[in-house]
C-alpha cells in the first residue's frame, strides 16, 4: 500500500470538490436547506389543534339536553384554544355528507329523547361518526372526542352519586350495628364503585426528541442515501471513463490504493458535511446532537455500508448517468420506507422490516435511540451487530465487483 | 543496448485478433515511430507497454528485463487524451501525479519551468498545446528512460505541433528512447530514426524512411492537381490515391505514362492546374504494401 499515493488521491478529491459547485450544493447546501426548511416548519411550538365537529340534535324541554352538551363542548379550551368548533346540522344525512367530504372531522348525533333520558337518570345514547380514511387523523379525532365524553361521563357519575349519597345519608341510620358498616364506609364504597380507579396526571420534563433533533438525524440519513453513494460511485466511474484509473493502476500505486484513497476522501467529505450540519443546527436553532463515541461508530459503519452499496451499483451499471438514476430510484422510497425522514411509528407495517433490517434504516434507528432517547448501549448492540454484518457483506460484494471491473480494464 | 524487445506478441479482444505476432526491437536513445492507420493495433501495443494491458502470448523486455510493475517505471507514457484533472491547477495536477509516482517534489517545479506551464491555471483553461505539454510533464515526473507518445500531435495546430516536435528532439538529445505511435507520415518522417509500418495487427515493414521508400522500387509518382474527371479510367491501369486537391498516380515509367494520363483527363473534361513528378512518400509505401491509403 502506497501511503503517499493514497494521500495524493484524498487531497486531489478534496481539491476537486472545493471547485465543483454542484457537488458542494448536494453535499453541503442541500442538507442545510433541509434542516432549515423542516426546522422552521416543525421546530417551533405548535398550538393545540382544534376539530370541526358536526352535531345533530332535537330541541327538548327537559332539564339537561343535547343543547347543553353542545354548549359545554364549545367551551372546552386548551391553552386558550377552543378544541371543538361546532357545526349544527338539521339532518343526519347532511352531517354524514359533510363528514365524507372532509368539511367536518366528526359527527355527533343526539337521538330524540336524549335529554329526557339524561334528566330521568336513565341511560342516554349518542352516535358518533368518524372518517377512517386517514388513520392518523382518525386516531387524533377519535381520541379527542371520546376523551371529552369520557370526562363528561365521569362528571355525570359524580353528580349522580352526590344525589344518591345525600338521599342515603338522609334515610339510612347513622350506624348499622348489625353489619358493622358506618355511613362513611358506605360512602367510600359507593364512590369507589362509580370510579374504581382515580387516575391523576402528573408531568415530568422527559427527554423526548425535539423536531430539530429528529431532522438532524434525517439529514445524516439523507447524506448516506444520496451524497455518499453518489460521491464514491460517480467518482470512481469518472476516473474509469476518463482513463485516469488505468494510469493510476499502471503507476507504482495500485487500483486498491486508489479505492482506499477514494473511500477515505468520500468518508472525510461526508463527515465534514455532517459536522457542518450539526454546527448549523446549533447556530440557527440553538440545539443539535453531539454524538457519543458509539454514535460516531454507527455513523462510520453506516458510511462504509453506503459507500460499498454506491460502489457496487457503479460497478454494475458502469455509467455515471445510470448510477445516478439507480441510486435515486433506490434512495427516494427508502427516505420514507426506511424511516429516514419520517418516524418509524408512521412507517406502514409492511415496510417496518426495512427500518429494522436494512442497514441504513437500522443504523439511523439505533443512532436515534442512542443519541436522542439515550438508550443504553446494550439495547443498541443487536442492531449494531446486524448492520456490521450487512456492511461486511456488501463491502465484499462491492470490492469483488470492483476487482472484476479492474480486470476487464487490464484485459 | 535494446530499450524495448518484443517477441511474437499476440493479443485478441474476444475472438478478434488485434496483434497477430509483433516482433520489434528498439535501441536505447532511438526515436522509433509506429506508423499505421486507425485500428492497426498501435494503441493496443502501446497500452500493453505502458498501461499493463494483458496480452495472450509473446514476451516483452525492457532494458533486458521482463516487463512488470518495476520495469514499467522505465516507461513514461503520454496518451492521446488529456490525463489532467480539469478542476485542478497545473501545479496541483503535477503534485497529484508526483504523489502517485513517488516523484521528488522539486521535479514538479523543474518541469513547470521547462515547459513554461502556467502553474496557477486550471487544466480546463489551458489550450490544446499546453494540455499536451502538461501531459508530457506528467509523464516525465519520474524521469523515465523511455517515453511513449500516442498520437502526440493529434488535434494540435501547426505551431504547437512544431513546438512539440522540437521538444521530442530535445528528449532524444537528453538520451531518452522514444516510441511514437502516429498516423501522420510527416511526423514519422521528420522525427523518427526508424519507422515500423503497422497494418491489421502486424508490422509489415521496418526501417529508416529512405529504406522504406526504396521498397517502392522504380516507381514514380505523378501528382495532378485541379478539377479532375475521368480518374476511374486511369484506375484500371495505374495505382492511384485521390486527395482533396488532386490525385497521386503511381507509374512505372513517368515519361511514357504522363502524356497518356493528361490525354485521358483532358478528354474526360478535367481542368488540370498542376502536374508534377514527385518522390514517393511513406504513404505511397503504405499503399504499395497494403493496397490502401493511410487515412
Amino acid at each position: 500500500m502506497k501511503l503517499r499515493a493514497i494521500k495524493g488521491i484524498i487531497i486531489k478529491d478534496l481539491r476537486e470538490l472545493r471547485r465543483e459547485k454542484m457537488a458542494l450544493f448536494w453535499i453541503f447546501i442541500f442538507p442545510l436547506m433541509w434542516i432549515t426548511l423542516f426546522g422552521t416548519m416543525w421546530g417551533g411550538q405548535s398550538p393545540p389543534m382544534s376539530l370541526d365537529v358536526g352535531v345533530v340534535y332535537t330541541n327538548e324541554s327537559s332539564g339537561f339536553t343535547a343543547y347543553d352538551v353542545v354548549r359545554i363542548m364549545e367551551n372546552v379550551t386548551l391553552e386558550g384554544v377552543h378544541i371543538f368548533k361546532i357545526k349544527e346540522f338539521s339532518k343526519k344525512e347532511s352531517g354524514i355528507d359533510a363528514l365524507k367530504h372532509g368539511k367536518i372531522d366528526s359527527l355527533i348525533i343526539f337521538p330524540s329523547g336524549f335529554g329526557g333520558n339524561i334528566s330521568a337518570g336513565k341511560q342516554a345514547k349518542i352516535y358518533i361518526y368518524f372518517d377512517k380514511s386517514d388513520p392518523q387523523q382518525y386516531q387524533i379525532v377519535r381520541g379527542t372526542v371520546m376523551g371529552f365524553f369520557s370526562e363528561m361521563e365521569k362528571k355525570m357519575r359524580e353528580k349522580r352519586l352526590e344525589v344518591q349519597l345525600k338521599y342515603m345519608e338522609a334515610h339510612i341510620p347513622k350506624d348499622i350495628a348489625e353489619y358493622n358498616i358506618s355511613p362513611e364506609a358506605m360512602r367510600e364504597y359507593l364512590i369507589a364503585s362509580a370510579e374504581p380507579l382515580k387516575v391523576e396526571e402528573k408531568e415530568v420534563s422527559g427527554k423526548n426528541p425535539t423536531p430539530i433533533q429528529f431532522y438532524i438525524t434525517s439529514f445524516i440519513g439523507i447524506q448516506f442515501l444520496f451524497a455518499t453513494m453518489l460521491t464514491i460511485g460517480s467518482g470512481t466511474l469518472e476516473e474509469i471513463e476518463k482513463g485516469t484509473l488505468r494510469r493510476i493502476a499502471a503507476s507504482p500505486a495500485t487500483a486498491w490504493d486508489f479505492l482506499t484513497g477514494k473511500m477515505l476522501s468520500t468518508f472525510l467529505i461526508i463527515m465534514l458535511s455532517i459536522l457542518v450540519g450539526l454546527g448549523y443546527a446549533k447556530l440557527v436553532f440553538g440545539e443539535t446532537i453531539v454524538p457519543s463515541l458509539f454514535g460516531w461508530l454507527i455513523i462510520f459503519i453506516a458510511s462504509v455500508f453506503s459507500m460499498s452499496l454506491g460502489l457496487a451499483i457503479a460497478m454494475v451499471t458502469r455509467s455515471i448517468k445510470s448510477t445516478t438514476a439507480v441510486v435515486n430510484f433506490i434512495s427516494m422510497p427508502l427516505l420514507f420506507l426506511a424511516g429516514i425522514v419520517i418516524p418509524e411509528s408512521i412507517v406502514p407495517s409492511w415496510a417496518r422490516p426495512i427500518v429494522n433490517y436494512f442497514a441504513l434504516g437500522r443504523a439511523l434507528k439505533d443512532f436515534r435511540l442512542l443519541e436522542i432517547y439515550h438508550r443504553p448501549t446494550s439495547e443498541i448492540m443487536p442492531g449494531f451487530i446486524l448492520i456490521t454484518v450487512e456492511t461486511v457483506a456488501v463491502f465484499l460484494i462491492a470490492i469483488s465487483l470492483y476487482n472484476w471491473v479492474i480486470k476487464r480494464l487490464e484485459a | 543496448m535494446k530499450a524495448i524487445e518484443i517477441k511474437e506478441l499476440k493479443k485478441s479482444y474476444g475472438n478478434v485478433p488485434v496483434l497477430k505476432g509483433i516482433d520489434l526491437e528498439i535501441e536505447e536513445g532511438e526515436i522509433f515511430a509506429l506508423l499505421g492507420p486507425n485500428g492497426a493495433g498501435k494503441t493496443t501495443l502501446i497500452r500493453i507497454l505502458a498501461e499493463g494491458l494483458s496480452y495472450d502470448s509473446g514476451s516483452i523486455k525492457i532494458f533486458g528485463e521482463v516487463l512488470n510493475k518495476k520495469t514499467a517505471r522505465f516507461i513514461g507514457y503520454v496518451p492521446q487524451e488529456s490525463i489532467s484533472y480539469d478542476l485542478l491547477t497545473v501545479e496541483e495536477n503535477l503534485k497529484f501525479y508526483a504523489d502517485l509516482y513517488d516523484a521528488p517534489k522539486e521535479r514538479i517545479y523543474e518541469l513547470i519551468d521547462r515547459f513554461a506551464l502556467p502553474k496557477k491555471k486550471k487544466a480546463k483553461e489551458l489550450s490544446g498545446g499546453f494540455r499536451r505539454r502538461l501531459n508530457l510533464a506528467i509523464s516525465l515526473l519520474y524521469d523515465p528512460k523511455i517515453l511513449i507518445l500516442d498520437e502526440p500531435s493529434l488535434g494540435l495546430d501547426v505551431p504547437s505541433r512544431r513546438e512539440l516536435w522540437n521538444l521530442i528532439g530535445e528528449f532524444k538529445e537528453g538520451g531518452k528512447t522514444i516510441l511514437i505511435a502516429t498516423h501522420y507520415m510527416d511526423e514519422a518522417e521528420v522525427l523518427a530514426d526508424r519507422i515500423g509500418i503497422m497494418n491489421e495487427g502486424r508490422i509489415i515493414a521496418l526501417g529508416t524512411a529512405d529504406e522504406l521508400k526504396a521498397l517502392i522500387g522504380e516507381e514514380s509518382i505523378i501528382f495532378v492537381e485541379g478539377f479532375l474527371k475521368g480518374l476511374e479510367k486511369l484506375r484500371n491501369e495505374f495505382r492511384l490515391v485521390e486527395k482533396e486537391s488532386g490525385a497521386r498516380i503511381h507509374v512505372k515509367n513517368s515519361k511514357e505514362s504522363l502524356p497518356k494520363i493528361v490525354e485521358t483527363l483532358v478528354k474526360s473534361g478535367s481542368e488540370v492546374r498542376t502536374i508534377k513528378i514527385e518522390e514517393p512518400t511513406l504513404e505511397d509505401v503504405f499503399l504499395q504494401l497494403t493496397g490502401r491509403s493511410l487515412e
